[in-house]
């Protein structure tokens, strides 16, 4: 199986800071790293790999910074890796994205030979909006599955996969070529071993393709390929709260005051009244 | 508004638009063994909003098989119309065959606005939907509006770190699809005597599924989801081990209250991640919630900006949760909750006693 995995390489901090002049993030001095929901698509990949042989491809489209992106999935054992990376790249929304990368595999396919499967993450940590899988399979006309936990493959040109709804189990029968995504708690990925290290250093398997190569129209890319723009960001509008804060000598002393202070809140004793009333002989 | 907002030397992938042909608003609704489902139903909450503001009709969507029986609960909950398509090939859910055939209907009936409800279904057909258009989406938004001087819709959604929000348009592409997920919008009130219109769409091509479901099993849901909880008992990284969720656990049930965590609890494997507050988990709303060892960063904060009451159990005087909750007792959950126990049931006698 040829299979291709989708990799982002994002801020990787959850203390993000804001430029109080400008009011956007600031991301300069923030280390980043592979988006963590990739990890189980990678790993699947490779699980796949293992078992059927064949190889895996990491393909992003970035600037190239994300080369570290790159080399950590080869040291995962990623066959090789494409950074797509271009000027013209810039600014793009999701829609805009998903057309590069759409492109991007099909020149895989057409050029190094053919492209069973994409497997993306759940979702970026930065973007998170979920859309890239759903969009390049759509550019593509592949079938696309989401959440999925497992697959295999159980014909030449068919694969199985499992996937967990909020209230069910799927199993679906998906024809390749196909694009699907994995549950971010699909599966752990495996660490990065000296071996692939060492065969990064040799063999160097990245490639860099810029519009030179993928010859893509500029208005179907970055910002002219995208159809959303952001019109303005605002703070999140902070909640007023009471934040009455109390230093308790121990933990009767704690439980009597939270008692008595919900209780003498309107709302809360209303709620809490209620709930106890209900709660039955428990 | 101006037909100059129509421009043709866009990507050729795309098609020439004429934006003033796009009108209406559509909720896409989604059925499944239990009906149409309420979160497409609360969809209808900003669907009402957005029309309003646009002076033009809320139009409910209904694709499948056997499904025509839902409309009239569609118009019940606020749908001026709804189109149906009902036609047995289509019986069974695939992803990219029914967001090729809502496409199709779109690209007839030109709405200016879709909206679809994130539920896990939902995200993964709504990005779909929208490439097929080659439209902008915007994921899993908290609130919609309208630009007064353009009539844009603005998509507004949080962005990284849940500390800005981010007012998304498609100043130049039709339709405007936005996704909100599920309990983040009411259910709209329901009116037996509301009346609207039916029409039946039908479909001459539809394309052999290229993914089939081939097995489901439905979980028993029988618990309360938490994002309609009254009462919430959440806990955080700071419960130390599985025995200190248990505790907590005692408490929630003493209290008649839901269970739910942080994305740390998630990630120890301490509660499951459907119980998960926050920016990637969920937004709840309830009158009580009870963080306890829960340090307070901004995107589980976001999950509970709706909260009417917030009580935060830190033994970290300086833990941020503190400048953000209503009540803070700076202290060892340890102590505190089983006291907390013992207090809640002799609070019950009393209440049971009168
Ligand atoms: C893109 C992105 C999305 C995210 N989405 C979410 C989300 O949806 N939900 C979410 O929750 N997080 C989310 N996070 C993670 C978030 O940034 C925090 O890391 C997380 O909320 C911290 O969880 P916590 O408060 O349980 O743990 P910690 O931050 O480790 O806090 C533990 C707290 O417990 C206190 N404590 C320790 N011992 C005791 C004791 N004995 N008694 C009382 N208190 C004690 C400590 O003082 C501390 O304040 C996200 C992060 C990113 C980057
Ligand atoms: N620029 C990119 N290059 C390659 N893959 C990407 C890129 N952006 C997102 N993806 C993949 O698409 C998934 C969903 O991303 P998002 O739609 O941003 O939430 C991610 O988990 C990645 O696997």
């Amino acid at each position: 199986m040829r299979i291709i995995v989708g990799m982002k390489w994002v801020p990787g901090t959850t203390s993000v800071r804001i430029d109080p002049k400008t009011g956007t993030l600031i991301r300069e001095g923030v280390p980043s790293i592979v988006n963590p929901h990739d990890m189980p698509a990678i790993e699947l990949a490779l699980q796949l790999k293992d078992a059927y042989g064949g190889e895996v491809i990491a393909l992003t489209m970035s600037p190239p910074p994300a080369i570290r992106g790159l080399e950590y999935l080869i040291g995962m054992g990623v066959d090789r890796a494409i950074l797509v990376s271009d000027r013209v790249y810039a600014g793009a929304d999701t829609l805009a994205t998903s057309y590069v990368l759409a492109k991007a595999i099909e020149k895989i396919d057409k050029e190094i030979g053919k492209v069973d499967l994409v497997v993306f993450g759940q979702e970026t940590i930065d973007s998170s909006t979920a859309h890239i899988g759903a969009q390049t399979a759509s550019w593509l006309d592949w079938p696309y599955i989401y959440y999925a936990h497992s697959a295999k493959l159980i014909d030449n040109n068919k694969i199985l996969v499992e996937r967990v709804l909020e209230n069910a189990i799927e199993d679906w029968e998906v024809d390749l070529p196909a694009v699907i995504a994995t549950h971010m708690k699909a599966l752990k990925p495996r660490p990065v071993r000296l071996l692939n290290k060492i065969r990064y250093k040799v063999e160097k398997p990245l490639t860099t393709w810029t519009n030179n190569e993928l010859k893509l129209d500029p208005r179907c890319t970055g910002l002219k390929g995208s159809p959303t723009i952001v019109a303005k960001t605002v703070d999140v509008p902070e909640v007023p709260r009471k934040k009455v804060i109390y230093t308790p000598k121990d933990g009767e002393d704690a439980a009597k005051w939270l008692i008595k202070t919900l209780m003498e809140d309107e709302k809360a004793s209303k709620a809490l009244i209620k709930a106890l009333k209900e709660g039955g002989g428990k | 508004m101006s037909s100059a907002k129509s421009d043709c030397n866009v990507c050729p992938e795309w098609d020439c638009q004429n934006l003033n042909d796009f009108k209406n608003v559509w909720v896409v609704g989604e059925v499944d063994e239990n009906g149409l489902s309420e979160p497409s139903l609360q969809m209808l909450t900003p669907a009402n909003k957005i029309a309003t503001k646009l002076n033009t009709k809320i139009v409910g969507l209904l694709v499948g098989h056997n499904v025509k029986k839902y409309a009239k609960e569609f118009i019940e909950y606020g749908a001026d119309e709804v189109i149906v398509l009902d036609d047995e090939r289509l019986s069974m859910y695939s992803p990219h065959i029914y967001a090729r055939t809502i496409a199709e209907l779109a690209k007839k009936y030109k709405p200016a606005v879709i909206f679809i409800s994130a539920t896990m279904k939902g995200r993964e057909l709504g990005p779909y939907v929208a490439n097929t258009l080659r439209a902008g989406i915007t994921a899993d938004c908290t609130d919609f509006d309208v630009d007064e001087k353009t009539k844009d819709v603005l998509l507004i959604r949080p962005p990284f770190g849940a500390v800005l929000l981010a007012y998304i348009k498609t100043p130049t592409r039709r339709p405007q699809i936005g996704t909100a997920r599920p309990n983040v919008f009411k259910l709209p009130p329901r009116d037996p005597n509301r009346k609207g219109e039916i029409i039946e769409e039908s479909i001459d091509y539809i394309p052999q599924p290229k993914a089939r479901l081939v097995s489901r099993k439905t979980l028993a849901v029988n618990e309360v989801p938490i994002e309609k909880a009254e009462l919430i008992v959440s806990g955080g990284k700071g419960l130390g081990n599985i025995e200190g969720f248990k505790l907590l656990e005692e408490l929630a049930s003493k209290m008649n209250a839901a269970v739910a965590g942080s994305r740390k609890a998630v990630d120890m494997g301490w509660i499951p991640h459907e119980k998960q507050v926050g920016q990637t988990g969920k937004s709840v709303k309830p009158i009580l919630y009870l963080a306890i060892g829960i340090s307070g960063a901004a995107q589980h904060m976001f999950g509970i900006r709706e909260a009417e009451v917030v009580v935060a159990i830190n033994n970290d005087p300086s833990a941020p949760i503190f400048s953000q909750a209503d009540y803070g007792i700076v202290g060892d959950y340890k102590q505190i909750i089983p006291a907390l126990i013992k207090e809640i049931e002799s609070l019950k006698k009393q209440l049971k006693g009168d």
